[in-house]
């Protein structure tokens, strides 16, 4: 099937009446959590997995990633309006867009956000079918050995673009890749790290793992910090309507935000947020007046909101392509394919069209409906910002422990979910990120895999890993990305001491 | 917790971590066992948190701010409020049921981390912890457990 046939092909699934709905659902509750500071995709897109069982594999992925790009239109308002995002992503449309609001064109500011996103992810769509088809092809011929370097690439290069210190990313990698060898190994069928414990023989559960990480987190961050009350800007219809001069000035930031984006998201790393701040800063830089950035101006709005619209379509190729997640929101994606036993990877495509297909299709309709929900009906997203916080927070919890609970219906899963709270809210404390865990906890086990493969393969010689071309350029990347900026460090403070 | 010891505890656990995996049969280089992976991981895990555990000691001798763990007083109790419900609810769901312990957890929340009234508490804990096991155990046929209303 030609991307042109499979685009065809995947909008016949995604306008499946359940696909559609599902789309909405997932789409909405995006945009929900994108709006609510602290609630992000990756603690709803884990919460919603259990919800997913019932649903085909199509429909579960459709509203999973619906939630992911979802959230970054959602993110931006609260930007907006308020001044706090609701995601990371959305930091840095605060520097423009609440200056913009504070001038009264707030809603001029929404409505190039909303835009922005749209053919940011529409762009990505066309992306995604041309590089994930290519890419997809010539996955086809790697072996074991070009999958375990891609994997250590994507977890060396994630370790050195993670937020915090990258010897603390380092060690976050190693603490997934551990925690992924919990439970019975596949092949002897020796327990590993149980303790005797029944339970553990089956492993430690994803899910749980990432609620308690990021949800439970988030929610033991927001009763240290006490009760907090939003100061919301109005924003009425009419003032939803930028001026031409607004539109002229936005045109070619979209542009440019949606390519940097895509491509951004293309690497391992914090996508989503780094293209933002690449994006503002390639803005200013080529901005005739400079200065009125941080100022209220629209380019430093449009550009990072379709940037961070891009990069989550970018983020699917890898995923899509290759089966491998190299951020924490395609890593639950992968879990959810792989919990409704679907084999991600380069045959995807062919053994499973209409998931594939589906989920790209889908992501067309997502942004459509996304640009209805965000422009006129904003102020109803934003009035949730009035709940109290309390309230959404014990909420949050509950749903997070039925959660956790109904995956195997065993408190062992509870224990994790709260274990994982209680750390993932210490790393908040210590500044440390923890999407590398995430990853690694996901990609562990393939790894480990492919390694055992490729040993087999090579009849117990390790340097097939350096043999085969592309295998070590995988590796060498991977070596290089860490290695390169503390060399390159150390050579700068000799040549100055000399 | 300062950033020394936080570095030597990631290095005691490390180091126990490789310990353990090593008692793993390791298979051969052809043919690898259950505990070649683990012990890879394990190695490097060590490795890692032995440079963070020198970097400390490092820092810290240069006297560098380090973040930490540090909690202001007021926000300490709420949570512990939170933790403590949290782990309530997983010690009490398997004998006490979803209902019960529902309640108590919302009413708990509610009632100290709101500033409200604890009957306001208590009534919004009956109505979450009901209409929750409808639309969970009834509706979407979690087998959530009764417990003492079984």
């Amino acid at each position: 099937m030609g991307p042109v046939e499979g685009l065809v092909y995947g909008f016949g699934v995604a306008l499946a009446p359940a696909n559609l709905l599902a789309c909405f659902v997932g789409v909405l509750i995006g945009t929900v959590v994108g709006v609510l500071p602290g609630i992000g995709p990756i603690g709803a897109m884990a919460l919603l997995i259990p919800s997913t069982f019932a649903l085909s594999p199509a429909t579960a992925l459709i509203m999973l990633a619906g939630i992911y790009y979802g959230a970054m239109y959602g993110g931006s308002t609260t930007s907006i309006l308020v001044n706090v995002p609701g995601e990371a992503a959305s930091v840095v449309t605060t520097l423009d867009g609440y200056q913009m609001a504070r001038r009264g064109r707030a809603g001029a500011a929404l409505t190039v956000a909303a835009m922005g996103s749209f053919v940011a992810g529409s762009l990505g769509v066309v992306g995604i079918v041309l590089s994930a088809s290519w890419l997809a092809d010539q996955a086809l011929r790697f072996g074991p050995p070009e999958y375990f370097a891609l994997s250590a690439m994507g977890l060396a290069i994630l370790s050195r673009l993670s937020g915090g210190a990258v010897r603390m990313s380092l060690l976050m990698v190693g603490l997934g890749l551990a925690l992924g060898t919990v439970g019975m190994e596949p092949i002897s069928g020796v327990r590993r790290f149980t303790f005797g414990v029944l339970q553990l023989a089956q492993g430690i559960e994803l899910v749980p793992v990432i609620m308690g990480l990021y949800g439970v987190a988030e929610v033991i961050v927001l009763a240290e910090e006490g009760l907090r009350k939003a100061d919301l800007a109005r924003v009425r219809l009419r003032e939803l309507f930028p001026t031409r001069e607004e539109w002229g000035r936005s045109a070619m930031p979209i542009a440019r935000g949606s390519v940097v984006g895509f491509v951004a998201g293309l690497v391992p790393g914090p996508a989503a947020v780094l293209s933002t701040f690449v994006s503002y800063a390639l803005e200013r830089r080529v901005s005739k007046t400079p200065e009125r950035f941080g100022h209220g101006a629209i380019e430093g709005v449009a550009g990072p909101e379709a940037a961070n619209n891009g990069a989550t379509a970018g983020a699917m190729v890898p995923l899509l392509s290759l089966g491998i997640p190299f951020a924490p929101a395609t890593a639950i994606l992968l879990g959810a394919l792989v919990i409704h036993g679907v084999q991600p990877g380069p045959l995807l495509m062919v053994q499973r069209p209409e998931v594939f297909w589906g989920v790209v299709a889908s992501m067309y309709i997502g942004n459509l409906f996304l640009l209805v929900l965000n422009v006129p009906l904003v102020g109803v997203f934003v009035s949730i910002l009035r709940l109290p916080q309390h309230v959404l927070s014990t909420l949050v919890l509950l749903l997070c422990l039925v959660g956790a609970y109904s995956l195997n219906n065993s408190p062992l899963d509870l224990w994790v979910l709260v274990g994982m709270g209680i750390v993932g809210w210490a790393f908040r404390k210590l500044a440390i990120d923890p999407a590398p865990l995430i990853v690694a906890l996901v990609l562990g086990p393939f790894m480990e895999n492919t390694l055992r493969q490729t040993l087999f393969m090579a009849h117990g010689d390790w340097r097939l890993l350096v043999l085969r071309p592309l295998s070590l350029a995988l590796l060498l990347v991977g070596v290089l990305v860490l290695a390169a900026p503390p060399v390159v460090a150390a050579l700068r403070r000799t040549r100055r001491a000399a | 917790m300062g950033a020394r010891g936080a570095a030597l505890v990631a290095l005691a656990a490390s180091g126990a971590y490789l310990a353990l995996a090593a008692g793993f049969p390791l298979g051969t280089a052809a043919s690898p066992g259950a505990g070649l992976f683990p012990v890879a991981v394990g190695a490097y895990l060590v490795l890692v948190a032995g440079a963070l555990t020198l970097a400390a000691f490092r820092r810290e001798r240069a006297a560098a701010v380090t973040p930490g763990v540090a909690v202001p007083a007021g926000a300490r109790r709420r949570v512990a409020v939170t933790i403590a419900a949290l782990a309530g609810f997983c010690l009490a769901l398997p004998w006490a049921g979803y209902p019960v312990v529902a309640f108590a957890f919302v009413t708990l929340l509610l009632g100290r981390l709101g500033g409200g009234g604890w009957a306001g508490a208590a009534a919004a804990g009956l109505l979450v912890a009901g209409a929750s096991y409808y639309l969970f155990a009834v509706l979407l046929g979690v087998p959530l457990p009764l417990g003492l209303l079984g």
